[in-house]
């Protein structure tokens, strides 16, 4: 007797187990019947995404199922579905890096055909931003939402009161450090403790020192670029910055995302923050007064004798959609696909202070949250020669975590210019 | 169920003095088939499963490949590994070392019959209410070293850069962690005191023992069984502390608070090499049961030793 209970609870159980293995794969099987997936990153953004959705269902027989992922949750929840039945046909991603390995294991569609049969997918985008995301001379994603370039923000308050202006050239921005750090005025906000926001004085000053092609070097596995008179010229120019206190000395105990550098510009307590363009979003949310009055933005400066141009912008370049190849509705994937050019979508973007990178951008610039700030931002991604896409999303994931680790560690002098260099010589390659 | 386990728990002892009571029996095998099963399925099957990724290289997209020993010998030649490791150890030590004297003078005091006692212990109580998140978040804010305390207190702060140096924000990962768990240490000990005979110090009170002496030589003995569970839950808990770290130093800076579980995550879910992190998952498991076991043996724990003998 109780061995015989015994054997049928565990038979019972093994059958729970079977019934849950099959109702996973049973679930899936609902991208035949006439619907795709569309996988976002989930924030404030949705809600155009749901209006075009919206707009997409009410003529399509396919119909559009928008599932929206927590942000931070975003990247790890893409990577666990996309090779299994429950992946999604269409979803968000940065370009570069980010889907690189999806195209190695084979799961994107090359979206050339696509763009045969409507050009107008390759035509009504910048081509600085639209190249992001094309990989081995393929086109893998089509820009969506608007662009993040890194600027150089500055408290026009506290640059006045130290009789400064904004620096054009790098020996203004070193004596602009002298000026501020005698009016005891920490000259940049920096928020180390996120490492991501020192990733970016790299970017703008190996871009300005040896021009856009030293880093496509070393990103092509070419590790002899790191060791180069042009990456070392960087180096001492940042060790330089540090050295004479232009960051303070607690920046690695300080936050963006807590709000924490955001608040020392505001503040006037420093009176520059290098940042992507959400910084004006992020001091509108929480200093309305200070954005209105004395939010200063700028590019980043040049470098007399560097190779890079001047206009060269870096950050993140957009936002892509890429359509996976197992995908039953590729037709309707890219007639989805052509909302994010119509502008009706470009109008609806602006309104909650996103810059789509569309040529038709232009004529609808008078309408957004802020037009002088969307102008400024719009003429200088236009005319950039370069773009710049962020080093840990061009790097392939696995190199984010060291990379960060590098950078952070060579501000805070943990590592000198040798030991940096062979940490960047370490990272894999694509 | 209590009646079951206090059958099967001391049976042995009984066994030898008196012989166990009419119509008590032993317990099915029955009883132990759900608790089976579900450490089968939710323990057991995950941890193997797990032992063989270590043995893969896997991104999370293509399928597991097998690698064979390539991730242990890149974790034992791994510098943020060796370190990882030691960071761990340290940790925790320093959250046994902190909470326990905490605790244990929270939970006697607890116990006793004070005014206010009930009010301030509930108060004590709040922070284990409080997700690890929410904490960390609060401590942040609370430790900025332009807007919080520290720069109220520069004598004592110097610049606040307790997140930019090892030492500082090792620190700051043992307060708060002493703050998030010192509560519940503390309960525990508040219920060990309870049940402590009180004959015991008034026996002791006759004799003209004072407080201090009471709280050392019965309090402390009698504390024995329930300072073995609350080091156990220190030492188990310490061991995979992450969400403290991930929030107030996310390893950094470099990697000088980048412990185990940390390490794990980092490997697995920041650099999609599920391979590495199954393996130091690996390497944390063992080395938890290992201290507990140990634990447990040298303090005799294993031995059911009454703490009411002479009583």
């Amino acid at each position: 007797m109780k061995r015989r209970s015994f054997a049928v609870a565990l038979g019972l159980s093994l059958a729970t187990v079977g019934l849950t293995a099959c109702g996973s794969g049973a679930s899936s099987s609902d991208g035949g019947s006439g619907t795709i997936h569309v996988l976002v990153y989930g924030d404030a953004s949705n809600k155009v995404e749901k209006q075009m959705v919206d707009t997409f269902n009410k003529t399509s027989k396919v119909k559009v199922v928008l599932d929206a992922i927590p942000g931070a949750d975003y990247q790890a929840k893409l990577n666990t579905v996309i090779n299994t039945p429950q992946a999604p046909d269409i979803f968000f991603n940065w370009g570069g890096g980010s889907i690189q390995p999806y195209v190695k294991s084979d799961l994107l569609l090359p979206l050339d055909d696509m763009i045969a049969a409507d050009p107008g997918l390759k035509s009504n985008f910048l081509p600085s931003v639209f190249n992001t995301a094309v990989i081995d001379g393929k086109s893998y994603g089509i820009p969506m939402r608007g662009t993040q370039p890194v600027l150089l923000f500055n408290n026009k308050k506290v640059l006045a009161d130290a009789g400064l202006s904004v620096p054009k050239t790098w020996d203004e921005l070193i004596n602009a450090v002298q000026v501020l750090k005698g009016k005891g005025v920490t000259p940049f906000a920096l928020g180390g403790g996120d490492k991501w926001p020192t990733l970016m004085w790299y970017e703008y000053v190996f871009d300005r020192v040896a021009g856009p092609e030293l880093f496509q070097k070393a990103l092509s596995g070419d590790k002899s670029a790191w060791e180069s008179e042009d990456s070392k010229k960087s180096l001492g120019m940042l060790k330089q910055l540090i050295d004479a206190g232009a960051f303070g000395s607690n920046f690695d105990s300080v936050k963006f995302t807590d709000g924490g550098s955001p608040a020392l510009l505001a503040k006037g307590k420093a009176a520059f923050e290098l940042m992507g363009s959400w910084e004006y979003s992020t001091q509108q949310d929480a200093n309305p007064d200070f954005t209105k009055s004395s939010l200063g933005f700028s590019n980043f400066p040049s470098v007399t004798g560097g190779k890079g141009d001047q206009a060269n912008v870096v950050g993140n370049t957009n936002n892509f959609y890429s359509v996976l190849k197992k995908t039953k509705h590729p037709e309707a994937a890219a007639a989805f696909l052509k909302l994010m050019y119509s502008d009706d979508f470009v109008k609806a973007q602006m309104a909650i202070g996103n810059l789509p990178t569309t040529t038709n951008t232009e004529q609808f610039l008078g309408t957004a949250a802020n037009p002088d700030y969307s102008k400024f931002q719009y003429n200088l991604v236009k005319a950039a020669p370069s773009f710049q896409l962020s080093w840990d999303q061009a790097y392939p994931p696995a190199a984010s975590v060291p990379l960060q680790t590098a950078v952070q560690q060579f501000f805070n002098g943990k590592l000198d210019v040798d030991g940096f260099i062979k940490a960047m010589q370490a990272l894999p390659a694509s | 169920m209590t009646a079951l386990s206090f059958v099967s728990g001391s049976g042995r002892r009984l066994r030898a003095g008196r012989r166990a009571g009419v119509g008590v029996t032993r317990p099915g095998l029955a009883w132990a088939v759900p608790a089976t099963v579900f450490f089968l399925l939710f323990a057991l099957v995950p941890l193997v499963l797990v032992a063989v990724l270590s043995f893969t290289s896997w991104d999370g997209v293509d399928s597991p490949r097998f690698n064979g020993l390539a991730n242990w010998t890149k974790l034992l030649h791994d510098p943020v590994m060796t370190q990882s490791v030691w960071l761990t150890l340290v940790l925790t030590l320093a959250g046994v070392l902190v909470q326990t004297p905490v605790s244990i003078l929270l939970g006697v005091w607890a116990a006793g019959h004070q005014r206010n006692r009930a009010v301030l212990s509930a108060i004590f109580f709040v922070p284990l209410l409080l997700s690890a998140t929410a904490i960390s978040v609060v401590w942040r804010a609370i430790l900025d070293p332009n807007f919080g305390v520290p720069s109220q207190l520069p004598w004592l702060f110097g610049d606040g850069n307790l997140m930019g140096s090892q030492s500082g924000a090792i620190a700051v990962l043992t307060f708060v962690g002493m703050w998030q768990w010192t509560p519940m240490h503390a309960l525990l000990y508040q219920g060990g005191a309870r049940a402590i005979p009180q004959v015991l110090y008034q026996a002791a009170a006759i004799d003209g023992a004072g407080k201090v002496r009471q709280f050392i030589h019965i309090t402390l003995p009698q504390l024995r069984n329930t300072m073995i569970t609350s080091v156990i839950l220190m030492l188990v808990g310490g061991l995979t502390t992450f969400d403290t770290v991930l929030i107030l130093t996310q390893g950094g800076p470099g990697t000088d608070t980048t412990n185990s579980a940390y390490y794990m995550y980092q490997q697995a879910f920041k650099s999609f090499d599920f391979g590495s992190g199954s393996a130091i998952a690996l390497v944390l498991v063992v080395v938890a049961t290992l201290i507990s076991l140990a634990v447990v043996r040298l303090s005799g724990y294993d031995k059911m030793r009454s703490t009411s003998e002479g009583l």
